[in-house]
């Protein structure tokens, strides 16, 4: 036993709250200090969120955009934005320095491959072959920095019969690809609310900075060892369809093609969403003692003996799946979501049951426990004003990550950059700028 | 030392990267993913569900509630790297003495990493339970999916699960980094709910300025304008034309390229007017419903816009694309025989990434890993195979091999 928990000194929980504290992030090292990435992911949301990750965990990123700016500023909601831009850029733009350069001319080329030689990683979401074609992809970077992992994000990936020739990334596409959007939203086919349905987020852009980020630190891992770099290639579609479980499996099998159940759950039973008297919550108990902790709640223990719900693969059933859905949503609609989960978390026991609100963001950032996690920041930044965003997802002891700067207009970091990594003065950048490059 | 999804998925990520994994279970059933699901999800003995984030592990059964099971995590312990684990907030110290606080003792060197719902501490943390819906629902992605009016939309999949693993890989993998330059362990939490919260762009920027809610779009994108999920006669398609070009492009195919020249579509922003938008939905339901999904795929190439079909699982099984890229994979298989699922997600063109073989029976590999790793002596692990310290699986559907199995495949 540790000397501490021997001397029973903290409980767990505050514990590792003080040895997490997000709030004391800079008195600590960073896991990813000095790595170069080079994010010119331009019009490409995974590619963007990547750079995120990566500068969250302590790289330098520096993001090259166009002159005149990522198209991508533009892209937000209709109603809100900030400084003329819209707000998907901002909400991940954080951690980086901003410069500008335009990869389509050759000046701008030549330059890109000196920086690319003092980088570790390189970042891009063009179409498939775009930067290759432009001297500058992963097969003309490597002869001059053969340590460099460069990532490429696309929606098909960089090979195969859908690849070549493939245009823009976008979500909604890849969600459709995945067979997420298949599997998601009211069974049945009868008008566009019960056909398949689009997860509310850019989750594919999501999935694939996760991906792109496992397989570009795994790569670091193995260039400790080997010297060398190499080159990811990451689909939008496939990092979504890995995420798909047993879909693919289940067809495999049984030739049983994984259909939508809108709020209930092919595999498990209870786990299903319930209307309560103030909107919609989430309910599940699918193991015996957890199914009858539900029945217990609900002052409903002889449920737990009826001969159609008694065991998991009964509850499971389709038919009886929604029958005992229908008992809960009975009982649930009596009473709030709050109202529930205090006779849940009041349960003695045996069994767990998992219950919780169907929250509306506003609601989420209503709740204490996010802003005690350090789960959520409210920046005043001086350039976008006062801002709300999601912080780094990952708690850790020794490097935590952190939210430092939320974002920066186009270029304006670009004599900083361009300064400390190719000893450029302003002489010289005034000429670039007079032409265009920059 | 995980269960169901989130924690073996992250083991299972690393794994495909290389990395050796020793999935610990309880004997007799194991991890409650092999027997979940309706009749149809069993397959050869166990429930498909269980496959997905278990490929290429060695299984071993090992009592933690036991003394001598704690002691033999330990010793796995002392050489290990990375630990998972998805158990309740502070249950490994507390029950089985296998906390971080513990095992850092052991090798400073390790890196711990606790998947959760809330995480170790905090106002919910203690005593609230999760599961992927649970994050879905709480962290306000349901409440941002689907049609404005209509139900709450929980993603088909167990999505807070699979993208907090893939986070919680990247953590381990960040935290191995600098463990490569300095030595260091450390202890790396993960929330699933706070990885959804993580995944949803722009919500709480939206939220913060204006104090509401961002409106549920249904399938059509926010941004990009047209765009939606649309019948044909074989199934559905998304169909996306975001720039001006792309929906130049589209008018043609759909026979009106008048449209790209008319004021009220010719500009991204205009098109984004929910007045223009519906109108040109109206079309694109009516052209799409008269073709099928292929001829709208190579209208789009031919035109210059953004189609896919949406995929079932039995479309994804007989595409070529992704049989060319090994996303869709056949893996053949000692026990399972021909198992076709999902390979791994990023290409490495240096250290492909690779599934080596299927999920396994509970304490499959027992001997190769108490004899073989530990170096355990045979009377000692007969002994504690004897007190049910250390097992393997039962003899009941969910547990036991497939029928076909041919008693081959142990190492020892």
């Amino acid at each position: 036993m540790s000397e501490a928990a021997g001397r029973g000194e903290a409980r767990w929980a505050d514990w590792a709250r003080a040895a997490e504290d997000p709030r004391r992030a800079s008195e600590k090292p960073e896991a990813l200090d000095g790595l170069l990435v080079l994010d010119c992911a331009v019009a490409h949301y995974g590619g963007h969120v990547l750079g995120g990750f990566l500068g969250e965990l302590g790289a330098e990123v520096v993001k090259l955009e166009p002159p005149g700016g990522d198209p991508a500023r533009a892209w937000g909601p209709a109603d809100a934005g900030l400084r003329g831009e819209g707000l998907a850029y901002l909400a991940e733009g954080r951690n980086r320095y901003y410069a500008t350069l335009d990869l389509t001319t050759p000046d701008g080329q030549a330059l890109f491959r000196q920086l690319a030689t003092r980088a570790d990683v390189v970042i891009e979401g063009f179409p498939p072959g775009q930067m290759d074609a432009w001297g500058i992809g992963y097969r003309q970077l490597e002869p001059l920095n053969s340590r460099l992992v460069y990532v490429a994000l696309s929606t098909h990936g960089q090979f195969g019969p859908r690849a070549e020739g493939s245009g823009p990334e976008y979500d909604l596409i890849d969600q459709a690809l995945s067979g997420l959007a298949y599997i998601t939203g009211e069974p049945g086919e009868g008008g566009p609310e019960a056909g398949p349905t689009r997860v509310g987020s850019w989750i594919s852009a999501y999935a694939q900075a996760a991906w792109g980020g496992v397989a570009t630190l795994a790569a670091l891992h193995w260039r400790g060892t080997s010297g060398r770099g190499q080159m990811i290639d990451v689909s939008g579609a496939e990092a979504l369809m890995r995420y798909l479980e047993y879909t693919l499996l289940l067809y495999h099998g049984s030739r049983e093609v994984r259909e939508r159940l809108g709020g209930m759950d092919i595999a498990v039973s209870v786990y299903t969403f319930i209307p309560v008297k103030d909107g919609w919550a989430f309910i599940a108990g699918y193991t015996d003692p957890n199914f009858g902790a539900i029945c217990r709640i609900m002052g409903r223990s002889e449920l737990a003996q009826d001969p159609r719900f008694r065991t998991t693969l009964d509850r499971t059933q389709p038919d009886r799946r929604v029958a005992l859905r229908d008992e809960i949503a009975r009982w649930s609609v009596n009473y709030t979501a709050s109202e529930i989960l205090a006779k849940v978390l009041a349960d003695p026991g045996p069994g767990t049951v998992v219950f919780g609100p169907v929250n509306r963001p506003t609601q989420t950032l209503a709740e204490d426990h996010w802003w005690d996690r350090g789960c959520f920041a409210r920046l005043d930044d001086p350039v976008y004003g006062p801002l709300t965003l999601a912080a780094p997802a990952w708690r850790m002891t020794r490097t935590p990550p952190r939210l430092k700067v939320p974002g920066r207009p186009p270029g304006f970091h670009t004599a900083h950059v361009y300064a400390r990594h190719l000893g450029l003065g302003p002489t010289r950048l005034t000429e670039l700028r007079a032409r265009g490059i920059i | 030392l995980s269960v169901i999804i989130f924690g073996p998925a992250t083991a299972d990520f690393l794994g495909e990267l290389g990395a050796e994994v020793i999935k610990v279970e309880m004997p007799g059933q194991g991890d409650v993913t092999r027997i979940l699901g309706h009749e149809g999800c069993f397959w050869k003995n166990v429930s498909v569900a269980f496959f997905p984030q278990n490929h290429g592990k060695y299984h071993i059964g090992v009592d933690m509630h036991h003394a001598e099971g704690q002691a033999l995590i330990r010793k796995l312990v002392a050489r290990t790297d990375v630990l998972v684990e998805n158990f309740k907030p502070g249950t490994t110290e507390a029950k089985w003495g296998l906390g971080y606080r513990q095992l850092r003792e052991i090798n400073p060197g390790l890196i711990y990493v606790a998947n959760t719902g809330f995480g170790q501490w905090g106002p919910f943390a203690e005593g609230r339970a999760s599961y992927d819906g649970l994050a879905q629902a709480v962290s306000g992605l349901s409440a941002i999916s689907g049609f404005e009016g209509a139900l709450p939309i929980k993603s088909g999949n167990y999505l807070g699960d699979w993208f907090g693993a893939c986070l919680s890989a990247m953590g381990v993998l960040a935290a191995l980094h600098w463990r490569d330059r300095t030595g260091e362990g450390q202890f790396v939490e993960m929330a699933q709910c706070e990885g959804l919260v993580r995944a949803l762009d722009w919500t709480w920027l939206y939220a913060g300025l204006t104090g509401r809610d961002r409106p549920k779009t249904g399938n059509r994108d926010p941004v990009f304008v047209p765009s939606g999920i649309y019948a044909c006669r074989d199934g559905h398609v998304a169909i996306v034309a975001g720039k001006d070009t792309e929906f130049r492009g589209l008018a043609e195919a759909l026979g009106r390229a008048d449209l790209a020249d008319d004021a009220r579509f010719a500009t991204a922003e205009s098109r984004r007017r929910p007045a223009h938008a519906d109108a040109l939905d109206a079309l694109i339901l009516d052209w799409c419903a008269r073709w099928s999904r292929s001829d709208v795929e190579a209208a789009a190439r031919h035109h210059g816009f953004a189609a896919a079909p949406v995929m079932s699982a039995r479309d994804q099984y007989e595409d070529a694309h992704f049989r060319a890229r090994g996303s869709v994979e056949e893996l053949d298989d000692q026990v399972y025989g021909r198992v076709v699922d999902y390979g791994p997600a990023p290409q490495l063109s240096a250290t492909p990434a690779r599934h080596k073989w299927a999920g396994r029976p509970v304490g499959w590999h027992n001997r190769h890993v108490l004899k073989g790793i530990l170096g355990l002596p045979d009377e000692e692990i007969a002994d504690l195979e004897r007190r049910g310290i250390v097992g393997r699986w039962g003899d009941r559907r969910g547990a036991r091999p497939p029928d076909d199995w041919s008693g081959e495949g142990d190492l020892l």
